[in-house]
């Protein structure tokens, strides 16, 4: 079975995924968001991702307020909560301690997308790849869960890299031609070993 | 086989482990550096690790010249490569391409330290735990070639982490009472599956898979203990090399700003 996909359409302004957008809890890219947040069906933050949220959008954080903001709200600022509550976005504390505040924000979007019967092709996730080397490793745990909860492709985006979970058992044919692909791409076996063929690279694997 | 290791013992000024420095090119942590310079039989940056030297130590670099400099040289600046060559720094060019900077620089360093038969006990290596994802991933890579190029300990310490990859199959003895640890350490399986057994930390294994997509141990501590009495140790063993990254805090603020 062949997946044809293409991991930079989200940041098309013309791109035809229809997307869902968690940001969590790092610095956000300023030009990523707003791309973002306009195509998005379902916005969310992830505790803390609340604050970057609030910053980034101070002045006008009225006109940004997420479907919900869910996790266990060690982050997140008294103030902030407070703002987006009484902007009606739902605050859903999600007390699970075996899992991130990232896998259960991802964990509740899926079910609002069932619930509403949404067309989605993608998620996209603000915040994850960079901070602290074992807090990125968490939330490269989150896309190994999400194989297991959804079909939906999950993408992390920060500072100019993208991150994807290519699943394992099929070919993936990646459209590298949206114009905004960097110089570099990475192919990490990070859970374990992998027998890897592909095209397309300048060294490809396993021809 | 029991192997006793005191991770951040190469922060402490009093600390007894002999060490080598090696420096990337990621930007420089100050207090980390003087005190490791400091320290450090042999001192070497890998590439545009000379830039970030050179910047640091702006005004006094003369007091501040590595024994070498390797690399492709894709990301020295040249006025800065021309600097450190008239200081009679060694300037050595490796091109090969399958494999990075940094585990070149370590493979000269480990030539080095045999050819003087230096007594050294800790690789300590500044920088390549952030920036790029990938370019991480590949300072976690050169950890396992380390692996199979030393018995030494190799560190990468960057932004209040630190990382170490434990071999696998050896009981390992973790020192956590320098003072220095901060609150949060990580066990990752990044290689593969790893059968895992440790004890001092809050949540301990007893016998179980660390694999991406079932388990991994990040966010854990250190196991409670009275005000009174340090932490314990930390014992891990694993069937496969297992990432530790844990937290450090240095408190030490401008105290070894001086020359080396």
């Amino acid at each position: 079975m062949e997946d044809v996909f293409t991991p930079l359409d989200c940041l098309l302004p013309s791109g035809k995924q229809k997307i869902c957008l968690l940001i969590l809890n790092q610095p956000l890219d300023e030009d990523l968001f707003y791309v973002l947040w306009r195509k998005a069906a379902i916005r969310a933050c992830a505790d803390g991702g609340a604050n970057r949220l609030y910053q980034l959008t101070a002045g006008n954080q009225e006109s940004f307020v997420p479907d919900y903001i869910s996790g266990d709200f060690d982050s997140i600022k008294p103030e902030v909560k407070a703002f987006y509550e009484e902007k009606k976005c739902r605050i859903i504390q999600t007390a699970d301690q075996d899992l991130t505040d990232f896998t259960k924000c991802l964990a509740i979007l899926l079910e609002e997308i069932k619930r509403y019967h949404l067309q989605v092709d993608t998620v996209v996730t603000l915040g994850g790849l960079a901070g602290r080397l074992d807090q990125t490793m968490a939330s490269v745990e989150t896309l190994f869960h999400a194989q297991k909860m959804t079909e939906l492709p999950v993408l992390i985006l920060q500072g100019s890299s993208l991150a994807c979970l290519l699943k394992g058992g099929v070919w993936h044919q990646l459209r590298v031609d949206t114009g905004l692909e960097g110089e570099w791409c990475s192919l990490i076996p990070i859970g374990g070993p992998c027998l890897t063929v592909t095209t397309g690279l300048k060294w490809n694997l396993g021809t | 086989m029991e192997d006793v290791f005191t991770p951040l013992d190469c922060l402490l000024p009093s600390g007894k482990q002999k060490i080598c420095l090696l420096i990337l090119n990621q930007p420089l942590d100050e207090d980390l550096f003087y005190v490791l310079w400091r320290k450090a039989a042999i001192r070497a940056c890998a590439d545009g690790g000379a830039n970030r030297l050179y910047q640091l130590t702006a005004g006094n670099q003369e007091s501040f010249v590595p024994d070498y400099i390797s690399g492709d040289f894709d990301s020295i600046k040249p006025e800065v490569k021309a600097f450190y060559e008239e200081k009679k720094c060694r300037i050595i060019q490796t091109a090969d391409q399958d494999l990075t900077d940094f585990t070149k620089c370590l493979a000269i360093l480990l030539e080095e330290i045999k050819r003087y038969h230096l007594q050294v006990d800790t690789v300590v290596t500044l920088g390549g735990l952030a920036g790029r994802l990938d370019q991480t991933m590949a300072s976690v890579e050169t950890l396992f070639h380390a692996q199979k190029m030393t018995e030494l300990p190799v560190l990468i310490l960057q932004g209040s982490s630190l990382a170490c990859l434990l071999k696998g199959g050896v009981w390992h003895q973790l020192r956590v009472d320098t003072g220095l640890e901060g609150e949060w350490c990580s066990l990752i399986p990044i290689g593969g599956p790893c059968l895992t057994v440790t004890t001092g930390l809050k949540w301990n294994l007893d016998h179980q898979v660390l694999q991406f997509g079932k388990l991994v141990s990040t966010s854990n501590t250190y196991e409670p203990h009275g005000a009174d009495e340090g932490k314990k140790l930390v014992t891990v063993k694993s069937d496969q090399p297992l990432l530790l990254i844990n937290k450090y805090k240095l408190e030490l603020h401008g105290a070894f700003n001086t020359c080396a």
